[in-house]
């Protein structure tokens, strides 16, 4: 065999094996694009129906008196919360149809991380339920005790509203971050340490800091027993 | 509805008319309460077959023996003549959430076993109850054709600062009847009215508690029921209803209203101006015991409110509003003074925002006591010196800002 010859058959080889590979990657890549095409379109339809269905409930009108619109528009984001929760779910099922899609390709590289995303996925959709949630939560709570304190004439009531609040809003994000296996220890830790720093805060301002707060409070709620004994403020509101 | 209860109301069999007495540890007042109805129905009604229910929220000071122990013997000496029918008295707890409307309940149920053509409620915390009270709350009813006898009192005039601030004049403005004291806690109906009450499914609302009587008043009104109101003389009742009830009472009455205005809104919408109804009674002048209010304790809440309450007030108000709120809450107590348009224009606000639901409605109705307080502290620092004549006219012109400034209601709740 001459040397032309050889050179003939390793060209010809390596064009048959690559042909055999794009013979064999063809299909993949059509089977890639078949479910890019079906997912994109399959995201466009959920989101329609979320978004009609989120407006028949009138959650934009719940979320106004949760204060999560509020909220939104404070943070510069242009969409109402059913928009934005129907675009979230969009954008989901993309992310999901590209996974699946780069999996069609079976290049082995992306099988390993392909695997570890879909194991993880329900732990990051549960940490963004915890933290919308949450964040809820803290809103009206935050809210019913602020309107407490200024009815129960609280001088601090915008402290304590702020605090029911946040305090909420740290248990959540520890709750989230807790269930997505992110430095589990540290985050226990670090919560410990907060709340107990909180608790200590608050000791020492009422014992310290808060003595005149507290004195106040204790004033406040003697005088209103001794006006209660003495008979006074018998105003009839019905 | 209590087994007991059943059974001693098919013993009765039917009557003429009951009249309802809703208590919960009321030991001290209520004999007096139940000896005033007796002798009514003794001294004016004495042909009529009638039973006194006393319907009660599981009291534990002895009101129920207090119910029991009067008996006809104990004012016979005011009787001319002797009753036919011997008066048949029940002391019955009552079922469903705790509360005034639950007690009702008991009551309507009562007068629909026993067929009455007439009933009456009572408080049982009043002092002033005379026997005349149940006269002028069911002969309207009995022999006159009514169907519904909301009470007229002499009060204070800073007493019954939530009827005088929103309930009748809002009332008033919304459906055009001018029912003076449309929770008044007293009234006159007939059982047929008794009948259509039962007919709604309320019992689990805050009409359950005190929202009862505007629910009853509204109702009675716009289901075009035949409405009047009967002078009753001085209304006061036991020193154990303190302000600081205010909040559980607010929200329920005012809740109350706001939830009728959704159902009644094409009613409400057509009404253009408001008319007196018949009045029944002899019309007189009382001593009345003084009531002391602190007038700085209100407008400190007030101030409160405003200072930290202002970014829900916003989702509420309309922009323009906020700064005048806010140069209020700045007034010193001796400067302090709070418009009655402003506050007519916070009512429908808050109205209207009930409605649509743009904020928690429990949250909602909290937030607007301090400016309630606001609004009664003005009014009692401007009228420290007025006569109570003088008063009511001042009640007349507010009513009149509520009914001139319905358009302004209309314009927001349809946007």
């Amino acid at each position: 065999m001459g040397m032309g010859e050889v050179w003939g058959v390793a060209i010809s080889d390596s064009f048959n094996k690559f042909l055999g590979k794009v013979v064999t990657f063809l299909p993949n890549l059509l089977a890639m694009i078949t479910i890019l095409i079906i997912g994109f379109v399959i995201a466009w339809i959920v989101k329609k129906i979320i978004f009609h269905f989120l407006k028949a409930i009138q959650f934009d009108k719940v979320s106004e008196r949760w204060g999560l619109a509020e909220v939104l528009s404070k943070g510069g984001v242009p969409y109402s919360p059913a928009s934005l929760l129907s675009r979230f779910f969009y954008w989901v099922i993309v992310l999901i149809t590209l996974i699946m899609g780069v999996n069609a390709l079976d290049v082995p590289a992306t099988q390993n991380f392909i695997a570890h995303f879909f194991n993880y996925l329900p732990h990051l959709f549960a940490a963004i339920i915890i933290l919308i949630v949450g964040y809820l939560i803290a809103i009206f709570l935050g809210q019913a005790a602020l309107i407490g304190a200024v009815n129960a004439q609280m001088d601090s009531a915008r402290l304590l509203g702020r605090s029911v609040r946040w305090f909420i809003i740290i248990l959540s994000v520890t709750m989230a971050l807790y269930h997505l296996g992110i430095a589990e220890k540290v985050i226990i830790a670090a919560f410990t340490i907060i709340f107990g720093g909180i608790v200590l805060a608050l000791a020492l301002a009422f014992g310290w800091g808060g003595r005149d707060l507290a004195k106040d409070f204790l004033d406040r709620l003697y005088r209103k027993k001794e006006k209660e004994e003495k008979g006074q403020d018998h105003i009839s509101h019905l | 509805m209590e087994k007991t209860l059943e059974i001693q109301l098919k013993e009765i069999n039917e009557a003429d008319i009951v009249v309802g007495i809703p208590s919960y540890n009321n030991a001290r007042t209520i004999g007096h309460v139940v000896r005033a109805v007796m002798a009514g129905l003794a001294k004016y009604f004495p042909r009529a077959k009638a039973v006194l229910v006393n319907s009660d929220g599981g009291s534990t000071d002895g009101t129920e023996e207090e119910v029991k122990r009067v008996q006809i013997e104990d004012f016979k000496t005011i009787l001319t003549s002797h009753p036919v029918h011997p008066l048949s008295k029940i002391v019955t707890p009552y079922h469903g959430i705790p509360g005034k409307g639950s007690s009702f309940r008991t009551i309507f149920e009562a007068a629909r076993l026993l067929n009455a053509k007439a009933c009456a409620v009572v408080d049982s915390d009043l002092r002033s109850i005379a026997p005349e009270w149940v006269e002028l709350l069911l002969r309207p009813v009995y022999e006159g054709g009514f169907d519904y006898v909301a009470p007229l009192y002499a009060r204070h005039k800073f007493d019954g600062t939530i009827t005088n601030s929103i309930v009748y004049p809002l009332t008033r403005a919304l459906y055009g009847k001018r029912v003076r004291q449309p929770i008044g806690g007293d009234f006159g109906f007939s059982g047929e009215l008794a009948n259509f009450y039962l007919t709604k499914d309320v019992w689990e609302t805050d009409v359950a508690r005190f929202g009862i009587d505007i629910w009853m008043t509204t109702l009675a009104i716009a289901e075009g029921y035949k409405v009047c109101q009967s002078y009753l003389g001085a209304k006061i009742h036991d020193a154990k209803d303190p302000g600081s009830d205010l909040g559980p009472m607010f929200t329920q009455v005012v809740s109350s209203v706001s939830t009728l205005m959704g159902e009644y809104e094409p009613l409400w919408k057509k009404v253009k101006e408001s008319e007196p109804i018949p009045t029944f009674g002899f019309h007189y002048e009382v001593g009345l015991e003084p009531v002391s209010v602190n007038v700085e304790h209100m407008i400190g809440n007030f101030r409160l409110g405003a200072k930290n309450l202002m970014e829900i007030w916003r989702r509420v108000i309309l922009p323009e509003t906020a700064p005048w709120l806010e140069s209020i809450g700045r007034l010193s107590d001796e400067a302090f003074s709070f418009p009655e348009d402003l506050w007519v224009r916070i009512v429908y606000d808050f109205a209207t925002a009930f409605h649509k639901g743009s904020v928690h409605r429990e949250h909602l109705l909290k937030s607007m006591i301090p400016l309630y307080l606001g609004r009664v502290a003005s009014f009692v620092k401007e009228n420290q010196e007025s006569s109570a004549r003088e008063v009511e006219a001042k009640m007349e012109s507010l009513c009149k800002v509520f009914e001139e400034m319905k358009s302004y209601l209309i314009e927001r709740w349809e946007k």
